[in-house]
């Protein structure tokens, strides 16, 4: 195929080809990014006795690796709207590797927190946004499948990393351990490697000079801009306000379904992780032995890790996709759903049943957790959209367990930390569900006002804008057009000033 | 016999110690079912229910008595210096002598409970029951063999209480149950005590009676040269009288004194049963096994750890591999990017060309049809 001539017109997402080894290194980088801090729990009782430390100051380390890595999304998205995705991803995996080699000549608790607390939960959170985001610029029409596939690589990680661990520290003890582990680590830029650019810089090899402009209006995402940007192509804004949004798109917090979505989820993972958390002492406290109670959690990770892709393709089928934001909905409470029946499970038998669903349930949570928020904002927004989400939902995560643990301590029972969760989840659940379906109606109606100003002169803008957005340009099946033209519609307000809250 | 001796106390210990060591036709030393009485109350009653159970007893009654005598009178005047000793776990200090030892248990024993340890026997001959019973320290014991109801119909039973080759006398307490009293009170005592129930099947069952062990580690623990190693002994819920630490060098044992190379070993007891030994800059020849002894009252327990001190190289070499790995991967999609663009940008560029050339022949072409119109 001949190169464009026009700068602008760049082909659409490949949605294939490359795209399934940059799935390839996502799935390396997303599962070390959450599975890494969970396997380091190997090391604890080690180290807990050869500092002489209380076990709360050695669950520090965990709680700050996992507050780091959530919290650092924004710098994360800024750091990828400025460079893109593989220099974060590759920085992200050095300092990784960095951090655990420095962790394993530690001679302190508090140094032990910087090192793997901060420098390795901060490498981490670089790893995470950046694989994210990528995933959405090469993929649209399959792009649930590509995030399901993506996403399995946590609960794989977790699964070849646990007996890793425990073979590493038998024989290297942790500091040698911590010290193969930062080379581990450094697959991570491996997998950042394969990150190749995309957009119209890349495609477009002739038009390089332009086509950096059109790479920076379109990483930016800034839709407030685009009308001045259309006309003068050189000029950036110079406005305070949208130098930081050029940056960190904070308009963000005007898009209703970013808000919906924010809402509803971080009153989620007010109950998400607890379960997983109490699980294996809930079975000891039944009376399970203790190899039993770890199958639960093996049996839960086995049935995440075919719970991720399989949902991916469910979600990308042409009657789910339209509506993924009620099949999501509808997996949260399916979940919540499941910890409200855990307490009625007496006896081994019923507790791998419960295992087994919520496993399930677990994995189509986590498969689809940002393939909804690409959904609601667009590819283009979503580096900024990412970044916020997570820095809120960091609160509620480290909220969670402990609300859970102090439930536990003062009624001497665990069926009320499952009852918290199952009705948190259930809630969030419905809450999501309720208000999709009122944003789908909006979203439809907006649709055919649209369509009934298509003479307006108005369009023209629309479609030179279109054409430099390139990840809405090409003409897809009808079930694909929804989603697509909802960012069109987000585009087309904030041009032209309505206030979607 | 009374040895001559220097002091009442030694003398009146050594008396009793001779008491109620067992004599070779396996008497039991403390006869009588003694329950939980205070001293005072029962000091008259004690003394005809030792004297009633020396019937039972086939012990040399004169020395027994003597040493009842001993033991209740010197119970009356100490009273209160028994019962504030019995509570008072100052006695059991770092570092006893064995004359407060040992006056310690018989004080404790006048006014302690009897544990009991109870077995059914239900089973069918031939699976052995057993049953561990864990003492730290000196305790008057009862050991039950209780018949299951099922074989209630069984008649006859000859029943025998043996620890080791030693017959030791029984009490029939109820129609179908067995027990026999015993005070432990030194490492002798304590083994295994077998019932046996002869009728037309034999039936038995066993108590084992031990120290508390001590959980070690089964994996070494690793550590590096010039490193720090910490090595922890635990047990759980009996406190030792005293920790030390060996270390075990081919055949021999060698203590490593806390006090003498402070540089070297620190000993450091957070908790009465846990103990930890802190081995500082260590070098190859620290590399061995470690073993913790609890010394309790009615003997030692000892704990096996093994540590291994590696070289930095060790972990070095797999960490350098892996690096080596990661960078000839990173090269290598580096490469195959840069090469897959270049083949891009001349498919391209030939492309290109064969585009431009197709345009200059075009338009040559129609050149060359007008010039021929013209010279036409």
């Amino acid at each position: 195929m001949p190169p464009p001539a026009d700068p602008g017109q760049a082909p659409g997402p490949p949605d294939g080809g490359w795209g399934w080894v940059v799935v390839f290194g996502a799935f390396v980088s997303i599962g070390f990014a959450y599975a890494f801090p969970k396997g380091l729990a190997i090391f604890y009782k080690e180290i807990q006795d050869f500092f002489g430390t209380s076990y709360s100051e050695i669950a520090w380390i965990s709680s700050i690796m996992l507050a780091t890595t959530y919290g650092a999304g924004p710098i994360s998205s800024i750091l990828v709207n400025r460079y893109g995705s593989r220099p974060v991803v590759m920085f992200g995996g050095l300092l990784c590797g960095i951090g655990m080699v420095s962790a394993s000549f530690c001679t302190s608790i508090l140094q032990l927190y910087i090192c793997v607390g901060f420098i390795t939960g901060f490498g981490l959170a670089l790893n995470l946004q950046p694989s994210v985001i990528i995933i959405g610029k090469y993929f649209l029409k399959r792009r649930p499948i590509a995030n399901g596939l993506a996403m399995a690589g946590s609960p794989v990680m977790l699964c070849t990393l646990a007996p890793l661990n425990q073979f590493l520290f038998d024989n290297f003890g942790w500091r040698g351990s911590f010290l193969i582990l930062g080379a581990i680590l450094l697959h991570c830029c491996v997998a950042g490697a394969l990150f190749r650019p995309i957009g119209p810089a890349i495609v477009a090899g002739k038009t390089q000079a332009t086509g950096r402009k059109d790479v920076l209006k379109e990483v930016t995402g800034n839709a407030t801009n685009a009308p001045t940007e259309n006309k003068m192509e050189e000029e950036e804004g110079k406005d305070c306000c949208e130098k930081i949004n050029q940056y960190l798109d904070f308009s963000l917090f005007k898009h209703r379904g970013f808000l919906i979505y924010l809402i509803g989820n971080v009153l989620m993972f007010l109950g998400f992780f607890a379960p997983i958390v109490f699980l294996a002492p809930y079975a000891k406290h039944i009376g399970i032995d203790e190899y039993s109670a770890a199958f639960l959690l093996s049996i839960l990770a086995i049935v995440d890790m075919i719970a991720r892709p399989t949902t991916g393709i469910i979600a990308n089928s042409k009657w789910v996709r339209p509506r993924i934001q009620y099949f999501f909905s509808f997996s949260i409470a399916f979940n919540g759903a499941c910890h409200l029946l855990c307490p009625l499970a007496s006896g081994y038998k019923w507790l791998v049943v419960y295992s087994a669903f919520f496993g399930l349930a677990f994995g189509m949570v986590c498969a689809m957790l940002f393939e909804t928020l690409m959904d609601l904002v667009g590819a283009s927004r979503f580096t900024s959209a990412v970044g916020l989400v997570t820095i809120a939902e960091c609160c509620t995560i480290l909220l969670g367990p402990p609300i859970g643990g102090t439930l536990i301590d003062t009624f001497g029972d665990y069926k009320y930390m499952f009852i918290k969760c199952g009705a948190v989840m259930v809630l969030a659940g419905i809450f999501l569900f309720i208000m999709n379906y009122y944003n789908y109606r909006i979203l439809a109606k907006e649709e055919k006002e649209r369509k009934a100003k298509e003479e307006d002169p108005q369009s023209v803008r629309t479609e030179s804008e279109d054409r430099n957005n390139w990840n809405k340009e090409p003409a897809l099946d009808g079930p694909e057009l929804e989603p697509l033209r909802e960012e069109g519609e987000g585009l087309k307000k904030e041009m032209k000033g309505t206030n979607e809250v | 016999m009374p040895v001559s001796f220097s002091g009442k106390r030694l003398g009146r210990l050594l008396l009793l110690l001779l008491c109620f060591s067992p004599s070779p036709s396996g008497g039991s030393p403390a006869d009588a079912a003694m329950t939980t009485q205070d001293v005072s109350q029962s000091q008259a009653n004690s003394m005809t229910k030792m004297q009633a159970g020396l019937n039972e007893s086939s012990s040399e009654p004169i020395t027994t008595t003597r040493a009842v005598n001993w033991q209740t009178q010197r119970s009356s005047s100490d009273h209160l210096r028994l019962e504030h000793n019995a509570s008072n776990p100052a006695l059991l200090g770092p570092d006893p002598t064995p004359q407060e030892f040992k006056q310690a248990t018989n004080e404790n024993m006048s006014n302690v409970t009897v544990v009991k340890h109870e077995v059914l026997l239900s089973g069918v001959s031939g699976t052995p029951v057993e049953k561990t019973i864990t003492l730290d320290r000196a305790t008057r014991i009862e050991l039950l063999c209780k018949l299951d109801a099922k074989y209630s119909h069984l008649k006859s039973l000859q029943v025998t209480w043996k620890k080791g080759n030693e017959t030791i006398r029984h009490i029939n307490k109820t129609e179908n149950s067995w027990s026999v009293h015993l005070q432990i009170l030194d490492n002798s005592k304590l083994g295994s005590y077998t019932c046996t129930l002869k009728g037309e099947e034999e039936i038995s069952a066993t108590f084992h009676l031990q120290v508390p062990k001590i959980q070690g580690r089964e994996k070494p623990i690793v550590s590096y040269e010039g490193d720090t190693a910490v090595l922890i002994c635990k047990t759980f819920g009996y406190t030792p009288i005293a920790w030390t630490w060996y270390m075990a060098n081919g055949s021999d044992q060698i203590t490593i004194n806390g006090s003498l190379l402070t540089d070297k070993y620190v000993i450091n007891g957070g908790s009465a049963n846990v103990t930890h030994l802190k081995i500082l800059k260590l070098t190859k020849e620290d590399d061995g096994v470690y073993q913790c002894e609890a010394a309790f009252e009615l003997g030692k327990s000892v704990g096996k750890l093994k540590l291994e001190v590696l070289s930095l190289m060790v972990p070095l070499k797999p960490f350098l591999a892996i690096v080596a790995e990661v960078v000839v991967l990173v090269t290598i999609v580096f490469l195959y990017e840069m090469y897959s663009k270049k083949k891009d940008k001349y498919a391209n560029e030939k492309e290109f060309d064969q585009v431009e050339q197709l345009k200059f022949e075009e338009s040559n072409g129609l050149e060359n049809s007008s010039a021929r119109h013209r010279k036409i």
